[in-house]
């Protein structure tokens, strides 16, 4: 084995460590709920309180909305913005990035303060949180569709389909959704990772998601908040597990769009 | 009343730069045309306001006598094939050919039929569960224009189609393409800037510079009698020099020192007047071969072997012409720095504007 090659497996290895010794440390320390030995004592108790099934189920639920909003609304403004209006791109790029720059506390007050009033009023409606939801994963929903829409030859696709009677709706349910697939997914699985996640939304607007449950039981509990991480995690990489699969398993389809 | 009309067409994307400039064009039913000329001449712009992926800034657009300047793309039954082949990478290739009829809800027997009469026409039969990465790029443009034909549509637009090609492939598919519009009868425009490629497919060839239609005519006609110094020295290889009218009554010319002849009319010129005169390689020849109506004395500059065609450079004067003889094994050719004469025909030597 030559000397690049033995520096690249160190190097390998040496990260391989420093991502998965924390990981292991929080898997030990989830088995310790019980003195002296090891065991899944700490999951039992998670996986026995009814407000996990509760909680869970109330953010699977609006996850699966914010996906489906999400999905309506910056797929199509992709797709026009790659289409049609390619100049005014970057300004589209700066607005999809500022729920990285704005705080969380921020954006639920300001949503507070736009939807408290009429005409529109959403507060004391879940209907606020998918707003906010979407805000919150429009970056990662963009990203994921415009580096799928970057690797498709848009324009032309549209122009062939046009050519062959299509309209607007056939064009983007039967050939741009279809191609953008891996991407979509990309960017559902993230958007589904912060919802299951996200806890200031929740809390600021007082709804019984799961993040605001991690929160309570982080407070009150040792080892189970960490049985809940590892949980967590093993839901990412099935997550992430799944993209690879279908990205393999998709017919004429090179790219897998690259997730933040 | 022509087929398709492209009736004074001009167009203009900003205020300074008009793509197309006064486009007039009737093409008869089953006639294919080309258009032919460098990148940015307009002729893409303009197959795409037939195709209505652009609206002209003037004129009209006319199929059957119907006029569809003002009609969206996907309502014109006009089929395209494009220079990236457009296929749909997440149906198979049968899916790509009925895509037209599934979207238009024809029955899917008819589907089928037809799918598999395409397939058959492009052959191809076997290739209708592929997908378009499985094909290479010859293949993929088959099934491109099979899926263009699906429809059966009144014109089809072909827009650069072989030119991600290689060159083998492209003189095939070529081919191909010429006999199954023949076969079909189907009026077509087919944009290239590729000339063997336009004068072997066309009926008659549309040769375009900046925006405008420079000639129009069969592709005998553009390369053997071109009206303009740009068709002149874009189709073929072609000698172009200037020289001065010594005799409009008598046709005769001045080529730096040396008497020219010409069979074209000289009206409307005076002796003193400059133009360009153009000869084609091929009709230059050795005056030992046979003398023609003029001779000039020339130097031998260089002589290139390019197999079926010996070409040799002369110069004459100030100026080098290219002199093209078939290869003859048994001919002994003269040597670089040689002085000989060689001659051409009146006819040979063309002015133009």
């Amino acid at each position: 084995m030559n000397q690049k090659r033995i520096w690249a497996l160190i190097i390998f290895i040496i990260g391989m460590l420093y991502f998965f010794i924390p990981l292991l440390s929080v898997f030990e320390f989830s088995l310790r709920a019980l003195k002296g030995i090891y065991s899944f004592e700490a999951y039992r108790v998670a996986f026995q309180d009814p407000r996990f099934y509760e909680s869970f189920g109330y953010s699977f639920v609006w996850a699966i909305l914010t996906i489906l909003c999400s999905m309506l609304l910056i797929i199509p403004t992709a797709y026009w913005v790659h289409l049609k209006l390619r100049k005014i791109k970057p300004v589209i790029e700066f607005i999809t990035l500022m729920p990285f720059v704005v705080p969380a506390v921020v954006l639920a007050f300001g949503l507070i303060r736009l939807y408290g009033k009429p005409p529109l009023v959403l507060t004391g409606s879940p209907a606020l949180l998918i707003v906010g939801y979407i805000t919150l994963s429009m970056p990662y929903m963009y990203r994921a569709v415009d580096t799928g829409l970057r690797a498709i030859d848009v324009k032309t696709l549209t122009e062939a389909a046009q050519s062959l009677g299509a309209g607007w709706g056939t064009i983007l349910f039967k050939i741009i959704f279809p191609n953008l697939r891996v991407a979509i997914l990309s960017g559902v699985f993230l958007t589904f990772a912060i919802v299951m996640g996200e806890f200031t939304f929740a809390s600021l607007l007082v709804w019984p998601a799961f993040g605001p449950y991690m929160e309570e039981i982080g407070a009150m509990r040792a080892y189970t908040p960490q049985a809940l991480s590892v949980v967590s995690f093993l839901l990412t990489w099935l997550s992430i597990g799944l993209i690879q699969r279908v990205a393999r398993g998709a017919p004429g389809q090179g790219q897998v769009a690259g997730a933040r | 009343m022509a087929f398709l009309d492209i009736n004074n067409v001009s167009k203009s994307f900003n205020k300074d730069t008009a793509a197309v400039k006064d486009f007039d064009l009737q093409v008869e039913k089953g006639e294919l045309v080309s258009f032919l000329g460098p990148s940015g001449c307009g002729k893409t712009t303009t197959l795409r306001i037939v195709a209505g992926f652009e609206k002209p800034t003037t004129g009209l657009v006319r199929i059957d006598g119907k006029d569809i300047t003002n009609q969206p793309p996907n309502k014109r039954n006009v089929g395209m094939v494009f220079q990236a082949y457009a296929l749909f990478p997440n149906m198979t290739v049968g899916e790509n050919i009925g895509f037209g009829m599934k979207v238009a809800k024809k029955p899917a027997e008819e589907i089928k039929s037809r799918v598999s009469e395409l397939l058959t026409l492009i052959h191809m039969p076997d290739f209708g569960d592929r997908y378009p990465n499985q094909l290479s790029g010859g293949q993929q443009q088959r099934v491109a224009l099979a899926r263009a034909l699906a429809l059966r549509p009144e014109v089809l637009l072909l827009d650069e189609p072989l030119s991600a090609l290689d060159a083998k492939i492209r003189v095939a598919l070529r081919a191909e393409i010429r006999a199954i519009q023949r076969q079909l009868g189907i009026t077509a425009i087919y944009v290239t800037h590729d000339q063997e490629e336009a004068l072997s497919l066309s009926d008659r060839v549309v040769v375009m510079n900046g925006g405008k239609m420079e000639q129009v005519g069969t592709p005998f006609e553009i390369y053997n009698f071109p009206k303009t110094e740009f068709v002149a020295q874009f189709v073929g290889v072609l000698n172009s020099t200037r020289a001065e009218i010594v005799d409009p009554a008598n046709n005769r010319l001045k080529m730096d020192g040396q008497h020219l002849q010409t069979a074209e009319s000289m009206d409307g010129y005076h002796a003193g007047d400059q133009v360009v005169v153009a000869i084609r390689p091929e009709r230059l020849s050795f005056a030992s071969d046979g003398h023609k109506a003029n001779l000039l004395e020339c130097t031998i500059e260089n002589i290139m072997f390019l197999g079926s065609i010996v070409r040799v450079t002369v110069k004459v004067g100030q100026y080098n012409l290219f002199m093209d003889t078939f290869n003859n094994p048994f001919l002994e050719l003269p040597k670089i720095g040689d002085k000989v004469q060689i001659t051409c025909s009146r006819e040979a030597v063309l002015v133009v504007k």
